[in-house]
């Protein structure tokens, strides 16, 4: 479908800037045709909270490389077992909380890392993804996430994101409301958009006044705290920035209906992922996490005598703790290979698919019950350019730090180290 | 008079004149706080150290280029606490020491493990000690809801702001409580929602509305309507099927129709020949007797059976007067409507209801609810109730229950009401009971009539009530309706006392109040009434620091008392989660909240306010761990009743019991042991209490030998300790450990490997976690845990009485046994059973006293309470020990302490 492009898009695209409300009305793949642009690049985390079941998710460790035997929990990935690798022996080595499946988990950090203080973190890879690959999009990252972060084995955190500053970053945990944030128009014109934009930047400044005041007088680690507030100020002000360039442009067009109401479960991951490749494809961000529920989860499968995910975790075989813990997992699975399929669909205008330039993560810091060593960790897409197909067994204790390192260098971000890493995974190249 | 003497305004005044105290002891010391202790691994496993890790990790091996010779038994520095821990791990997990080399024995492992693990978490507090710091407080969604509650008089649902806290520490510890751009706009959407709430109740005047409802009418002709709309498609579905035997008897037809019969679906049920007819054969066509097709047509058949629910329903004998709950299906939903046009507020829900003679106890018990306008199922799968009230009337003498209701101008304005049946159960009850006994369930419950009113302000029968508006939403009434050609000096008037309001007594700076103006100047320009012009900037006051943090002045490693303002906050905060109220800022402003009899007498007035509830709820369920309750759902099939509402009830309990001691002087001991209980009518069901009927909660005095009384004999406590299926004596166990006897257990270690030798056998309890006792890394906490956990066998999950239990697993078998409670303290005295391990535990209270005190610190301060902070509990735990620990004197010694009153 060809729209005709308004004449001002052209002198600015010829022009010395490329706006980016042009990248997004056009789309990259109008110029990729003509001009030979690479599709960009893309990262997804999914994070599951408490871990998986030790017996029946892991490959035997004496099957190494591309011959390996699926295991039970991992079936449903069967037809995408070419196209991703699952990794055995990373960790973090800071974290001993064994509820904690994700607060560390994109991180590396070390919670008592910082004398006189009982909690500390730092960024997480994804935004040290979006800092670079989020410069062009609408949105420079999107989280997704359950309430119940500490129901569901995930620790503390708001999503799986965490800022510059150690910070927790808020996710959404409504499909219908990403959808609306993705591709609802703007009820208002172009005019009282501008005014409101102006409003909003009236309003910081007055809440700046205020925090001036607050500030004075207090004590330093008052003060710091404060900047908290600040730091979320100035945050805004730079989206109402980057939403002043981009007022101009309509959102892009939904690639799908809007998630019905009420979703709950299964159907809520499912409607997630849909919303994740869709906001992908329209190139509204290409950084996303998503801190998957697990209680909610389990809720809506059909168990005989209800399980709850903490139960689940410390699960037996053979008792309804263990169905529920293998349920879950095959579930996992089959959702997990439904978004593979679908980022292998959509295509890119060069013929090859969005799955080729993304990077998707899935797992989380828990092995299984309360153990943290050899993390669950399958690796996927062609966006980091690594070894897929395989199955690797790393040398024990290998810093998930070093994942992330070895992601974040595939996907072209020119980091040096990350958390506690001591150098990229060659095995992965 | 809830006061009694003993805790009365002398020893009061005795207590507070240590008041004086804290100032002079100030200037004494202020620089001079208590260092920390370094935590140290005991010398006594020198030896063990130095045999199992350091031969192969000194200095000539050097195994792994690892050397351990030269490390510290002091745990002195982040660095050093980490090489710790990582040696802690590596034996937790089995790795070290490895298989081939040679191994200590179990207890010497257990009991290095037992100390290297309570040195790491003292090392990990000693290293993460804040010196006594507080750190500014946002208000966390509680606070933040009542306070807004306060100022504007409305209800505003927190659930889209963020969690709070999470790392283990109170929801008031402010260096947990963070802060993000999300979040700001979320506060300004909420504040801005508040006051369209605030104003639209405001605009609706004082206008009182109320409907009434007689529900027969309705029910009855919808019965009857339901009644002749199935018969007349029976009378269709006869008709048919009458055709379908017609053309079947035809002799060409003879073979298709036996082919059919022989069908096993068929065979199962012959009233099926008809839809499988129609697949082979379009004649007799189902659309010609008006079923959609023949799959419509089986359907009415398959469900024909259900008009008995309705015809039984027209036989009972009181149906023209009131109607009745029946179960599941038909009429098993009432319902009464709020108009549009009510403005949103606080309703009262009124309905006239009794229970049928002979129903069963546990039936008799009416929920109020609403359904989930996002969902959409039916209203009966998605009704939520909130509110489970016992039914004491009958049908001849029914009676009339007043249920408080709120509506907003966003969540659902219809009320329903109907029997409490658990998830699923009224189904069961409703699809078994025909087969069972050919009957459809009898209801249990009837109402008369139902009445809807409000806003409860408004009632003119209740004239003082008018006056309870916060005050400051009154002066935004006024000064909008005088005002209604928009002034610049107009809004100035109403957004300076509001910001002063807002900010807790503290004065905002003229330019925040300028820049305010102009934006309502904005407003107007765009076209916006006074009013609605007005809202703008008052939701930025409600998002702006001053509103959200509880500033306090000072400086760094300088303690100073906190000015009277600062104090009221602090104070209002700690007894209400809200902000000060108009007496308090009053006597702050005057100095005079820093008397001794002036404070006094306002903590008894805050204690004995409705908003304590919010110090009581938010307090004991952090403090308890009463979230646990929420984590799972109990198997309804294994504990029919109980469900949420019984979970509530148990909850409340513990509320209940507490507020109870906290208003008339009672003891913290009575927490452990007590001779009466706090019940209503559903958990005096539950616990089998007799004499106890009705929905308040009240005082029952149990018998001498009673299992009830004190927290061990609550339901709330022991269903947390289970998975909602069984009894889980680990979890009860630590739960003990933690909170009664304030020696926790270190935090479960990662990467233990787990005991799968036992998997598919059938054991008892006992039999299963004596493996526990087997691995080092296991026992050296179990061998704690484990044996009170045992002890508190008799309960079952749900918290009932039980001398035998039994273990079930498909596929091998099932197997009973005779509970067996008896054991012994680890290194402490032996119990034969509950009652003597209550008795143990009930007798050292300086333990519980003690753990009481620091959480109570670290919920009132907002930071985590630290060494420094030794002195602070001794003096609480002193003071309210000479008074048999009076829970009124922990609050008091610490509100009085010099922690408390300075930053």
């Amino acid at each position: 479908m060809t729209q005709p492009i308004p004449r001002r898009h052209f002198l600015r695209a010829a022009g010395t800037l490329i706006a980016l409300p042009v990248m997004e009305s056009l789309g990259y793949r109008a110029f990729a045709s003509e001009k030979k642009i690479t599709p960009p690049k893309r990262m997804v985390f999914l994070g599951m909270g408490f871990g998986v079941t030790q017996e029946t998710w892991y490959p035997d460790v004496h099957q190494q490389g591309a011959h390996y035997v699926l295991p039970e929990g991992l079936l449903p990935l069967a037809r995408h077992q070419k196209d991703f690798s699952i990794l055995q022996g990373l960790t973090n080595k800071f974290n001993t909380e064994g509820h904690w499946g994700s607060t560390f988990w994109l991180t590396g950090a070390n919670r008592y890392g910082v004398p006189g203080r009982n909690f500390n973190n730092s960024i997480s890879a994804d935004q040290v993804a979006a800092a670079v690959l989020g410069a062009d999009t609408r949105y420079g990252s999107l989280h997704f996430t359950t309430n119940n972060g500490g129901g569901d084995g995930h620790g503390p955190g708001l999503s799986l994101a965490w800022n510059a500053q150690g910070k927790p970053i808020a996710g959404m945990d409504s499909p219908t409301l990403v959808f609306h944030r993705l591709f609802s128009e703007e009820k208002t014109s172009l005019e009282e958009r501008k005014a409101l934009l102006a409003q909003q930047k009236s309003i910081l400044d007055a809440v700046l006044v205020d925090a001036k005041r607050v500030k004075r007088g207090v004590t330093k680690t008052d003060s710091d705290k404060l900047d908290e507030y600040l730091e979320g100020i100035r945050d805004i002000e730079i989206r109402i920035a980057k939403e002043e360039k981009w007022s101009g442009a309509p959102k892009a067009k939904a690639p799908l209906a809007e998630p019905a109401a009420g979703l709950g479960g299964k159907e809520q991951i499912k409607a997630f992922y849909d919303l994740a490749v869709a906001a992908l494809q329209t190139d509204s961000t290409r950084v996303i996490t998503y801190r998957q529920p697990v209680t909610a989860l389990l809720k809506g499968l059909d168990l005989k005598s209800p399980v709850d995910s903490h139960s689940m975790s410390h699960y037996t075989m053979g008792l309804a703790t263990g169905d529920a813990s293998q349920l879950r997992d095959k579930i996992q699975s089959e959702l997990l290979a439904g978004l593979m399929d679908k980022l292998k669909s959509v295509k890119e205008a060069d013929g090859s698919s969005l799955f080729d330039h993304t990077c998707l993560v899935f797992g989380g810091n828990i092995r299984s019950v309360h153990s943290l060593d050899n993390c669950p960790t399958i690796v996927s897409g062609g966006g980091a350019s690594i070894r897929l197909g395989e199955h690797m067994v790393l040398p024990k204790d290998t810093p998930l730090s070093n994942l992330w390192l070895t992601l974040l260098q595939g996907v072209g971000v020119s980091a040096e180290r990350h958390g506690d890493s001591t150098g990229a995974l060659s095995t992965l190249i | 008079m809830l006061w009694p003497c003993c805790s009365g305004p002398v020893a009061l005044a005795l207590l507070l004149s240590l008041w004086a105290a804290p100032q002079t002891r100030f200037s004494a010391g202020a620089s001079a706080l208590p260092t920390p202790p370094v935590a140290r691994v005991n010398e006594k496993h020198r030896g063990f150290f130095r045999e199992y890790c350091v031969e192969c990790h000194g200095a000539k091996k050097r195994e792994g280029k690892l050397r351990l010779d030269e490390l510290s038994f002091a745990l002195d520095s982040v660095q050093s606490a980490d090489r710790w821990q990582k040696i802690l791990g590596e034996i937790n997990s089995g790795e070290m020491p490895p298989d081939d080399a040679r191994q200590p024995s179990k207890t010497a492992k257990s009991d290095f493990l037992d100390n290297l693990s309570q040195t790491m978490v003292l090392a990990r507090r000693t290293l993460s000690d804040t010196q006594g710091k507080i750190t500014i407080r946002r208000l966390n969604r509680r606070e933040y809801q009542n306070t807004i509650r306060d100022l504007l008089g409305v209800t505003v649902s927190v659930q889209d702001l963020p969690a709070d806290g999470g790392a283990g520490t109170f929801d008031t510890v402010g260096s947990a409580l963070f802060m993000s751009s999300d979040q700001f706009e979320r506060y300004l959407e909420l504040g801005r929602k508040a006051l369209d709430h605030s104003f639209a109740k405001l605009g609706g005047g004082p206008k009182f509305f109320s409907v009434h409802r007689e529900p027969e009418t309705a029910t009855n002709a919808a019965m009857q309507k339901a009644i002749e709309a199935v018969e007349a498609a029976q009378g269709r579905y006869v008709e048919w099927t009458a055709a379908v035997d017609k053309l079947a008897a035809l002799p060409e037809n003879q073979k298709l129709a036996d082919e059919i019969r022989a069908m096993p679906t068929v065979k199962a049920v012959p009233a099926r020949f008809y839809v499988q007819w129609s697949i082979k054969k379009p004649e007799p066509a189902p659309q010609t007797f008006g079923f959609a097709d023949a799959a419509a047509a089986d359907f009415h058949r398959s469900q024909y059976w259900k008009l008995q629910v309705d015809r039984d329903y027209l036989n009972l004998p009181h149906k023209d007067t009131g109607t009745y709950l029946t179960v599941f299906l038909g009429h098993s939903l009432e319902q009464i409507d709020a108009k549009k046009d009510w403005p949103p507020g606080d309703y009262l829900l009124r309905v006239k209801v009794g229970a049928l003679e002979d129903s069963e106890p546990e039936r008799c018990f009416l929920q109020v609810g609403q359904t989930d306008p996002g969902n959409p199922n039916s209203a009966k799968a998605s009704f939520q109730p909130f509110t489970t009230l016992q039914i004491t009337g009958t049908v001849e003498r029914p009676q009339v229950l007043e249920i408080p209701v709120r509506i907003d101008s966003d969540t659902p304005r219809i009320f329903y009401l109907r029997e409490r049946t658990g998830r699923g159960k009224d189904y069961k009850l409703a699809m078994d009971s025909p087969q069972q006994t050919g009957k459809h369930p009898k209801p249990a419950l009837w109402i008369d009539w139902l009445e809807l009113e409000g806003p409860v302000e408004n009632n003119p029968k209740a004239g003082a009530a008018k006056s309870k508006a916060p005050e400051p939403l009154l002066q935004l009434a006024s000064l909008s309706k005088s005002s209604p050609k928009a002034s610049q000096a107009e809004a100035r008037q109403i957004l300076e006392p509001f910001a002063e309001r807002a900010f807790r007594g503290k004065k905002p700076e003229p330019e925040f109040i300028d820049r305010l103006v102009a934006l309502f100047e904005a407003r107007v320009q765009a076209g916006e009434s006074f009013d609605v012009a007005i809202r703008t900037p008052l939701s930025v006051i409600l998002a702006s620091p001053g509103f959200l943090y509880l500033q306090e002045l000072g400086e760094e490693g300088k303690p100073r008392l906190l000015s009277p303002i600062e104090f009221a906050s602090r104070l209002s905060y700690f007894l209400w989660s809200a902000p000060p109220d108009e007496p308090l800022l009053q006597l702050a402003r005057s100095g005079e909240i820093k008397q001794p009899s002036v404070l006094a007498r306002q903590i008894r007035r805050m204690i004995d306010s409705e908003k304590a509830s919010a110090f009581i709820r938010g307090f004991l369920t952090q403090w308890l761990s009463l979230d646990r309750l929420d984590l799972f759902q109990f198997d309804l099939d294994l504990y029919p009743n109980f469900d949420d509402a019984a979970k509530d009830a148990a909850r409340m309990e513990v509320f209940k019991t507490f507020e109870h001691l906290l208003r008339n002087g009672g003891s913290l001991t009575r927490l452990l042991k007590s001779d009466f209980v706090m019940v209503n009518g559903l958990l005096a069901q539950h616990y089998g209490i007799p004499g106890v009927e009705g929905n308040e909660f009240r005082k029952v005095t149990l018998p001498k030998d009673s299992q009830r009384g004190g927290l061990l004999g609550m339901a709330a406590i022991l269903a947390m300790g289970s998975n909602g299926r069984e009894s889980n004596p680990v979890e009860r166990g630590a739960w003990v450990l933690r909170k009664l006897l304030n020696d926790p257990p270190p935090p479960a270690p990662a990467n233990v490997p787990q005991i799968k030798r036992l998997e598919g056998r059938l054991l008892t309890t006992r039999e299963r976690l004596a493996a526990h006792q087997e691995e080092p890394q296991c026992s050296q906490c179990h061998r704690k845990i484990d044996p009170i956990g045992f002890g508190l066998e008799n309960f079952d999950a749900s918290g009932k009485w039980r001398t035998q239990d039994s273990y079930f697993k498909r596929g091998v078998g099932e197997k009973g046994w005779e509970i067996d409670p008896a054991g012994a303290f680890y290194k402490g005295p032996a119990f034969k059973n509950f009652a003597e391990l209550r008795e143990i535990i009930a007798n050292s209270p300086s333990r519980l006293s003690t753990g009481f005190s620091e959480a109570l610190i670290e919920y009132a301060l907002g930071r985590p309470v630290g060494f420094t902070d030794q002195a602070l509990t001794q003096q609480m735990v002193q003071a309210a020990g000479r008074r048999n620990f009076l829970i009124t004197d922990y609050l008091f010694a610490l509100v009085t302490s010099r922690e408390f009153q300075s930053k």
